[in-house]
C-alpha cells in the first residue's frame, strides 16, 4: 500500500543516510548556558564575583542533570566551608535573566529555543553566534506550586519516562512498545541521557521509535544505511515480549504508519498547543510542517505551502534550534528530529529567525 | 513605511519597515494567547483499591493545567496533599503536570470525554 501517489514529490525518507545524520545531529546539539547565582542569596564569605558558571549543555539533557556539576563548581570555587554545608540542593531553582521561571522537566534545548523565540527579532540576530541563555540560580524558596516537580534527577527521570509513554500512545494508541521493555532497558534509556551516550540511548530507543523506512519503499525492512557502526542500532528490532503473535513486518512500525506524530507547538512566552498530527492528509499527501502550522495558527501561517517570496512572512518555526522549512514532513520530523523524549517541539517565533 | 500611532506596542528595536507585518503577527499572537474558556468532560475512573466517587463525570475548563485536575480530584476525594495519589490517562501514562486539559482532550479523548484513572499506588510507572 503506497502512502504517496506519483504526483507528489519524492518523500524525505528516500535518503537513509540523512536520517542517521539528523538523529546524530539532534543528539549532539548543544546550547550555551550562563548560570549565575543570585548575589543576594550567596552564603556569607563566598568568593563574590566568581559565582558564574558557563556550560555548553546537550539539548537532550535536563537541568537536574546539570546541577551536580554546578554544585561541584560552587563548592570548589565560591562557597567557603560553612557556606557549602548550608546550601540545600533541593531548594535550588532556576529563573531566566528576564524573569521567566524555568521548568525542571523541559529538555534544555526546549528551554533555549523558547528563550530564542521570546526575543524580539533584532535582539535574536547575533553575528557572533548563539547568545548564551542567562539563568539565575536561586538557592532557596522554590515556587513549588509553579515548578510542579521536585528538582531531583529521579523526578526528572519519571517525567521523562512519562513523556516517552505519552509519545508512544500518540503514535500507536497504546504503550505496548514502552511496557514491552524490560526494566533494565527502560533504565538504560535514561542512562543514555545521563551519560549523554548516543549508542546507549539508541540501542533501546530504536525499539520504540518509528523506523525511518516508509511503506512506499516496497514493504521490506530497509537495508542498514551506510553509516559508521555506532548508528547500526537504528535498524529496528522489536522486543520479543511486546506482541507474541505479531508478524515481524517492520512496516508496522514505520514512521508513516503511526496514527499521529507526537508534536507540540510552543508560542513565544505563551501557550503550548498539542493535537493529533496524522502523517498523511486525506488526499495521501504527506502532512507538512506548513500545513500543520496553517491548521493551528492560520493567522501566523496563512498559507499552508508558501512558495513565493511575496507570501506573508509573519512567523517562523524552530525545531532543535533550526529554522525549519515549511515543506518538512511531520512523519520525517517525528522519526529524525524529535527530542530524546520522543516529541517534536515546534517553537514558533514572530518575524524572521535571527542569523 | 510611516509608523502609525497604534503600533506603540511593538518593541522599539523592531525596524519601521517591518512594522506592518509585525503588528499583524503580534495581533495574531494576542489572539492565540487568549485562554480558552470552554469546558471539556473529564471522566474519573478508580483503579485498584481507590474509592469510587459518587459523581465521576465533571466539566473542567479546557485551559486548566493537569495539575489543577489533580488538585480538584484530591479535593473531591477529601485527601490531603501528602496522601499518595497517582493519575493516568487511558490507563497508560501520566501526563506532565503542565500539560493542559485542552491538549490532553484533543489528543486522547474517547467518546467525547478524557479518561483520568486514579489510584493510591503507582500502576503504570
Amino acid at each position: 500500500m503506497s502512502t504517496y501517489g506519483a504526483r507528489h514529490a519524492p518523500s524525505a525518507f528516500s535518503t537513509p543516510a540523512s536520517i542517521a545524520l539528523f538523529r546524530r545531529l539532534t543528539w549532539e546539539g548543544t546550547v550555551p548556558l550562563e548560570i549565575r547565582v543570585d548575589a543576594k542569596e550567596l552564603p556569607a564569605n563566598s568568593n563574590r564575583g566568581l559565582e558564574c558558571y558557563f556550560i555548553q549543555a546537550p539539548r537532550v539533557s535536563y537541568l537536574p542533570l546539570v546541577v551536580p556539576e554546578v554544585r561541584a563548581f560552587l563548592m570548589d570555587v565560591v562557597f567557603d566551608e560553612n557556606g557549602g554545608r548550608v546550601v540545600k540542593e533541593e531548594e535550588w531553582w532556576f529563573e531566566r535573566d528576564d524573569g521567566g521561571l524555568v521548568k525542571w522537566h523541559w529538555p534544555i534545548g526546549l528551554i533555549y529555543d523558547t528563550y530564542t523565540t521570546s526575543l524580539s527579532p533584532s535582539a535574536a540576530t547575533s553575528s557572533s553566534g548563539p547568545t548564551p541563555l542567562k539563568l539565575v540560580l536561586h538557592l532557596a524558596s522554590p515556587p513549588t506550586d509553579k515548578l510542579l516537580l521536585a528538582p531531583s534527577a529521579e523526578a526528572c527521570k519519571q517525567a521523562f519516562m512519562g513523556q516517552l509513554k505519552e509519545a508512544d500512545f500518540i503514535r500507536w494508541g497504546n504503550t505496548k512498545r514502552m511496557t514491552g521493555l524490560r526494566k533494565q532497558e527502560q533504565d538504560g534509556i535514561w542512562e543514555g541521557i545521563r551519560e549523554h551516550d548516543f549508542d546507549t540511548y539508541w540501542r533501546i530507543a530504536s525499539k520504540i521509535t518509528p523506523t525511518p523506512s516508509p511503506n512506499a519503499q516496497g514493504g521490506r525492512s530497509p537495508s542498514p544505511a551506510p553509516v559508521p557502526p555506532s548508528s547500526a542500532s537504528m535498524v529496528h528490532t522489536r522486543p520479543p515480549s511486546a506482541e507474541p503473535g505479531a508478524s515481524t513486518d517492520a512496516n508496522r512500525d514505520a514512521a508513516t504508519a503511526v496514527r499521529s506524530v507526537p508534536a507540540r507547538i510552543y508560542l513565544p512566552d505563551g501557550p503550548v498547543l498539542q493535537d493529533l498530527v496524522p502523517p498523511a492528509l486525506a488526499d495521501g499527501a504527506p502532512h507538512t510542517l506548513g500545513r500543520f502550522l496553517h491548521t493551528h495558527l492560520p493567522l501566523l501561517f496563512p498559507i499552508a505551502n508558501p512558495r513565493h517570496s511575496s507570501d506573508p512572512d509573519l512567523a517562523y518555526a524552530l525545531i532543535q534550534g533550526v529554522p525549519c522549512p515549511l515543506d518538512a514532513e511531520m512523519a520525517w520530523l517525528g522519526a529524525c528530529m524529535a527530542g530524546a523524549d520522543g516529541w517534536v517541539s515546534v517553537c514558533v517565533g514572530i518575524g524572521r529567525p535571527g542569523a | 513605511m510611516a509608523a502609525s500611532p497604534d503600533i506603540r506596542a511593538i518593541p522599539s528595536s523592531w525596524t519601521a519597515s517591518e512594522s506592518g507585518a509585525a503588528k499583524e503577527a503580534l495581533d495574531a499572537l494576542e489572539t492565540y494567547k487568549k485562554k480558552d474558556p470552554s469546558k471539556v468532560v473529564v471522566r474519573f475512573r478508580a483503579i485498584g483499591n481507590a474509592p469510587i466517587m459518587r459523581q465521576n463525570f465533571y466539566k473542567i475548563t479546557a485551559s486548566n493545567r493537569f495539575q489543577a485536575v489533580i488538585q480538584f480530584l484530591r479535593k473531591e476525594l477529601g485527601w490531603k496533599t501528602g496522601d499518595p495519589l497517582y493519575t493516568y490517562i487511558n490507563m497508560a501514562f501520566s501526563p506532565a503536570p503542565d500539560d493542559t486539559v485542552s491538549n490532553l482532550f484533543k489528543s486522547f479523548s474517547t467518546d467525547g470525554h478524557l479518561i483520568v484513572n486514579y489510584s493510591t499506588t503507582a500502576a503504570w510507572g
